[in-house]
């Protein structure tokens, strides 16, 4: 059972966001105002197709969009803080402990002349202090554990956990004392992500492990630091769908674990349905529809969400598969009104002229079409 | 804002990387002052004979030497002569000769020798690199390992070897030269031609039936031959400091030879008191290797596909 | 294949180009003008003709059957020994420590061609040194900041220094550098700087005395931290500034430019926004992520810039009178001083060809993908 917090607890609320990209041949509008907003606990979906903006809005959330782009309005409160108005170092502080996010591609986004080890260890040493609670508990559930197999301790490890119960208290170790916890936690955390032989793992370089194997360190670098948010970039993408269905499998049993709200972005709908507990669909740098996911896949209601949907085909169904006419819009260039207007089967008088709004047509069910109002 | 999108045309194939390039242009551009300098100094080059007569510089005149009037710049050093007659712009060097006008005869001879390596090596490089690379085997090897005796060796000591035992002349001077540079241009020719030969198209070709030989040097040659020609250009401004650097030692045919860097020898015995003899030379030599040397990044910066988004 | 077995490849792929090697510059000075000529180093005016033949002898170009001198010259009756059989005969000499005499200049006393040399290599040594000690502390920060600073005012700057360091012609810095510190900055009366070697400086802020060091290694500034004594230590090191600084001026640019470009490709690679999305700090980023990536480009010219380091020497030395090999080298070339030139150009390629093989194992333990 997927727990999800009531109605009130929003972990990641994100407001009229514009982002501006100047490059040289002109501006390219690609964020026009995103309203989305992530419950505690759930995992939401946010689908589009490519170039719809899914990626930017993740960037933009954690401050690490290119240096051309410029986020020209529109807030990311996270947990009560606004990330947009933050420093610079507070903002870093912010990606380490609170906001993790996962790429798409293992390959090109792990550090090829670094160990896998060194690319964990790394993050918990930036820091020390913020973590030091995390490893004392790790250690000492290593050694519950132990104990539990064993009957009894050594001596030795009864000392050590003496010694860890101790230094809970004072919340400091020592340089060495750091650098071996540190390492049997990211070794645990390893194999958490269902990685064979940590340990060896943990000496490897990315070159030396699989697609599916880079795609769960990554995962682990983002899981080492129990964050609040974690945002998930397309990380299905580069694998097959084999191994996809065990990295989605892996997020969901994580996701329990840990305690973390999740943003997944993907453009594939059979990921959203199988592991979303509310989806959004972007359009053109806006989201068009906001709900639960089996609402939304019974009930579409944004032109756009039902052409979608229409579009995937269907062992079911006789029906055609149908594409929606038209082609993905140029931001440098967009349409005005309602983005999707050139290409929408139902538009009439209002749609070119005005932009619309996301509106509450049902309890939960968000559209932002000037057919239900807006 | 309003505006319509433009045409299809505009945005993308060659008018959108024409427009593309010339943005690159805008943000760099110092890449245009060296293409300035360039073809100024090849412009030059050209013309000198009519701006100077070719052959005064065999004429002394030992009244006029080592002088300076030019009323522009005071060197504040004591004891330099004031030349009589007509402004010097450059003063005169020892044997009497104004300055000015032996630089403007020495830039044809240096650019000449240059281009000529130059574009030497890089035929040498292009045949010998490619074949290493494409046939592989044994005569990679071979040419692999003829190439690492000549890197292995300071090519300045080579030169200086060759040409005080085969003579001093410009012609044994650019022979020189181009022995010592060739290594280079061929292994950078075979490093590319490897990478390109794995791309598939060549399969294609081959499956095709078309010959090796044709498939060398009308498909993969011309495809590789962009950084070479980065380098080439880069390095005319190179091989002008070596020979500079080789005159300047004394190695060259006369000493009354127009040669920037003979011309710079000659002055450095007046460092102290003619300082103008060996500045002005060497300054030359300064602006003309910055403007191939900016000329040849540009080209790297504007056209390299790498770096193009 | 393992480490040692790549090494060995290596080392016996030296002894060929060194052979080899051997072999052209032999060719070169023997065979290519009059054999009379080989006694070009050696002859004074005072020697006569009996004494020339000995010479010639001695120097494996005549046979021991050559009646006269007229003869040798003349090339007639069988007196010159054939090229291949000079190059045995100097093989031998060479490989028995038979270097032979040199008419050079020399540090105290000796003709020994083998020992002037190295007293005098000593010299090119640590000048060599120096340079890229500077090439390397300038360089690499410089190359490092211009590419996180692209387009700002360091990076303008940095660009401008080092391609103007790569465009300058050598002697006519150096040239440039004596006009400025002997000429026109001045302390104390006495130029900043003095146009003359190692060994005499008579300057504003150097001692007049300096005292006497031991000589373990032939390199001024190390024997005189070696011996203690203060004095020497800093009139060397000023006596080696503006050389240094000459010779290196081209190989900052050369590692300047292509730490930058390095740089700047690495800088935009995935796994450096994943680095930064990890919440690491921002040095972090740069000095474990980016840099160790980006530096194997300039671990590969550093191969280079070691044979353009000692190759510009030469120059170098000509210009500030300074007393090594390369200053050497020019007169030797001039009399076609066999022994001289073939040491040089042996010591000079035994060099660069294991800076070479450093570099290759070195790269490869930089960047694990790499196996020898």
């Amino acid at each position: 059972m997927r727990k999800v917090g009531s109605e009130g607890e929003t972990i990641l609320a994100v407001n009229d966001l514009k982002v501006i990209f100047h490059t040289y041949a002109g501006d390219v509008k690609a964020l026009d105002g995103v309203e989305l907003f992530v419950r505690k606990g759930e995992v939401l979906g946010l689908v589009g197709e490519s170039g719809c903006g899914k990626s930017v809005t993740a960037l933009a959330i954690v401050g690490l969009l290119p240096p051309n782009a410029e986020i020209v309005s529109g807030k990311a409160v996270l947990d009560g803080t606004d990330l947009l108005g933050m420093g610079e170092e507070k903002l870093r502080l912010t990606r380490l402990k609170d906001v993790a996010i996962v790429f798409q591609d293992p390959m090109t986004y792990l550090n090829p002349v670094l160990t896998i080890g060194l690319q964990i260890t790394e993050i918990v040493a930036s820091q020390p202090d913020l973590f030091i609670p995390e490893l004392i508990k790790n250690r000492l559930d290593e050694i519950s554990t132990i104990e539990k197999a064993k009957g009894e301790l050594v001596p030795k490890l009864q000392v050590e956990r003496e010694k860890l119960r101790a230094k809970s208290q004072t919340n400091r170790l020592g340089n060495e004392e750091l650098t071996r916890l540190t390492r049997l936690y990211a070794t645990s955390i390893l194999k958490s992500v269902r990685l064979p032989e940590p340990e060896k793992v943990f000496k490897m370089y990315p070159f030396e492990l699989s697609g599916g194997m880079r795609q769960r360190a990554m995962i682990a670098m983002a899981l080492i630091r129990r964050p609040k948010l974690l945002l998930a970039d397309e990380i299905t993408t580069a694998l097959d769908v084999t191994v996809q269905a065990q990295a989605l499998q892996l997020l969901q049993q994580l996701k329990e674990v840990i305690d973390t709200s999740v943003l997944l972005i993907t453009h594939d709908l059979a990921v959203v349905a199988e592991v979303c507990d509310r989806v959004a669909v972007m359009y053109a740098g806006n989201v068009v529809e906001v709900a639960d996911v089996k609402e939304l896949f019974r009930n579409p209601m944004h032109p756009y969400t039902q052409g979608l949907l229409a579009s995937v085909p269907r062992v079911d169904l006789v029906a055609e598969q149908k594409s929606i006419q038209g082609s993905v819009p140029d931001l440098m260039f967009p349409p005005s009104g309602c983005r999707f207007h050139p290409r929408c089967p139902r538009v009439f008088e209002k749609c070119p002229v005005a932009k619309p709004t996301l509106i509450e047509v049902s309890p939960g069910h968000l559209v932002s079409c000037f057919l239900f109002g807006g | 804002m309003k505006s319509k999108p433009p045409a299809t045309e505009d945005r993308y194939g060659r008018r959108a990387d024409i427009k593309y390039s010339l943005y690159l242009l805008k943000l760099n551009p110092v890449v245009l002052v060296g293409f300035i300098i360039s073809i100024v100094s090849i412009i030059l080059a050209l013309i000198s004979p009519i701006l100077v007569n070719p052959s005064s510089w065999h004429l002394q005149n030992l009244d006029l030497r080592l002088c300076w009037n030019n009323p522009a710049f005071n060197w504040g050093i004591g004891g330099v002569f004031d030349c009589t007659g007509r402004i010097y712009p450059l003063g005169t060097d020892q044997y009497g000769r104004s300055l000015s006008e032996m630089m403007v005869l020495a830039i044809p001879i240096d650019l000449e020798i240059a281009l000529e390596v130059v574009l030497s090596a890089v035929v040498i490089g292009v045949l010998f690199g490619s074949i290493a690379a494409y046939v592989g085997g044994t005569i990679d090897e071979l040419i692999l390992r003829i190439t690492d005796i000549f890197l292995a060796v300071p090519g300045i000591l080579l030169a200086i070897v060759m040409i005080v035992v085969m003579g001093r002349s410009l012609f044994v001077l650019t022979l020189a030269v181009l022995i010592t540079w060739w290594p280079f241009y061929v292994r950078l020719v075979r490093s590319q031609v490897l990478g390109e030969k794995e791309k598939p198209y060549v399969e294609r070709l081959r499956a095709m039936g078309a010959g090796r030989t044709r498939i060398l040097f009308v498909h993969v040659v011309p495809n590789s031959i962009y950084p070479v020609l980065v380098q080439a250009t880069l390095d005319i401004g190179s091989v002008i400091l070596t020979v500079s650097a080789l005159t300047f030692i004394g190695l060259t045919p006369s000493p009354l030879l127009p040669e920037l860097g003979n011309l710079a020898n000659q002055g450095i015995q007046y460092i102290f008191t003619a300082p103008w003899l060996i500045l002005f030379p060497g300054l030359t030599i300064l602006i003309i290797s910055l403007g191939f040397n900016l000329l040849g990044d540009g080209i790297r910066d504007i056209l390299d596909p790498r770096l193009r988004r | 294949m393992k480490l040692y077995e790549y090494i060995i490849r290596r080392l016996a792929l030296m002894v060929f180009v060194l052979f080899t090697l051997s072999l052209l510059i032999f060719y070169l000075t023997r065979g290519l003008l009059p054999p009379s000529t080989a006694l070009a180093p050696y002859i004074s005016p005072r020697i006569g003709d009996a004494g020339k033949l000995s010479l010639a002898r001695a120097l494996g170009v005549a046979t021991s059957t050559c009646p006269s001198f007229q003869d040798f010259a003349s090339e007639t009756n069988g007196c010159i020994v054939p090229l291949w059989g000079q190059y045995y005969g100097w093989l031998v000499n060479v490989l028995t420590g038979n270097w032979g005499y040199t008419l050079l200049p020399g540090i105290a006393g000796t003709a020994n061609t083998w020992d002037i040399f190295f007293s005098r290599f000593a010299f090119t040594a640590e000048l060599s040194i120096c340079a890229a000690i500077l090439t390397i502390i300038i360089g690499i920060p410089m190359g490092i900041v211009s590419a996180t600073h692209n387009n700002k005012l360091p990076d303008h700057v940095s660009r401008i220094i080092s391609l103007g360091g790569y465009s300058v012609p050598q002697f006519w810095f150096g040239a440039m550098l004596q006009i400025l510190f002997v000429l026109y900055l001045r302390v104390n009366g006495a130029g900043l700087f003095d146009a003359t070697g190692a060994l005499s400086i008579t300057c504003g802020i150097c001692f007049h005395n300096p005292g006497e060091i031991t000589t373990y290694s032939g390199m001024p500034i190390l024997d005189a931290a070696l011996s203690f004594n203060f004095p020497y230590f800093w009139d060397s090191v000023i006596a080696v500034t503006l050389p240094a600084v000459t010779l290196a001026i081209t190989s900052i640019g050369a590692l300047t430019r292509i730490v930058r470009s390095s740089m700047m490709e690495v800088l935009r690679q995935d796994y450096i926004l994943l680095a930064r999305s990890k919440g690491l700090k921002g040095r972090v980023v740069i000095y474990r992520h980016a840099l160790r990536n980006a530096i194997l480009p300039a671990v590969t010219v550093s191969g280079l810039l070691v044979a353009y380091l000692l190759g510009g020497a030469v120059i170098v030395e000509i210009v500030f009178s300074w007393p090594g090999v390369g200053n050497a080298s020019l007169a030797a070339a001039n009399v076609l001083d066999i022994n001289f030139l073939e040491l040089y150009v042996l010591v000079t390629a035994l060099i660069i060809v294991v800076t070479n093989l450093v570099v290759d194992v070195l790269y490869s333990i930089i960047d694990p993908r790499i196996r020898l």
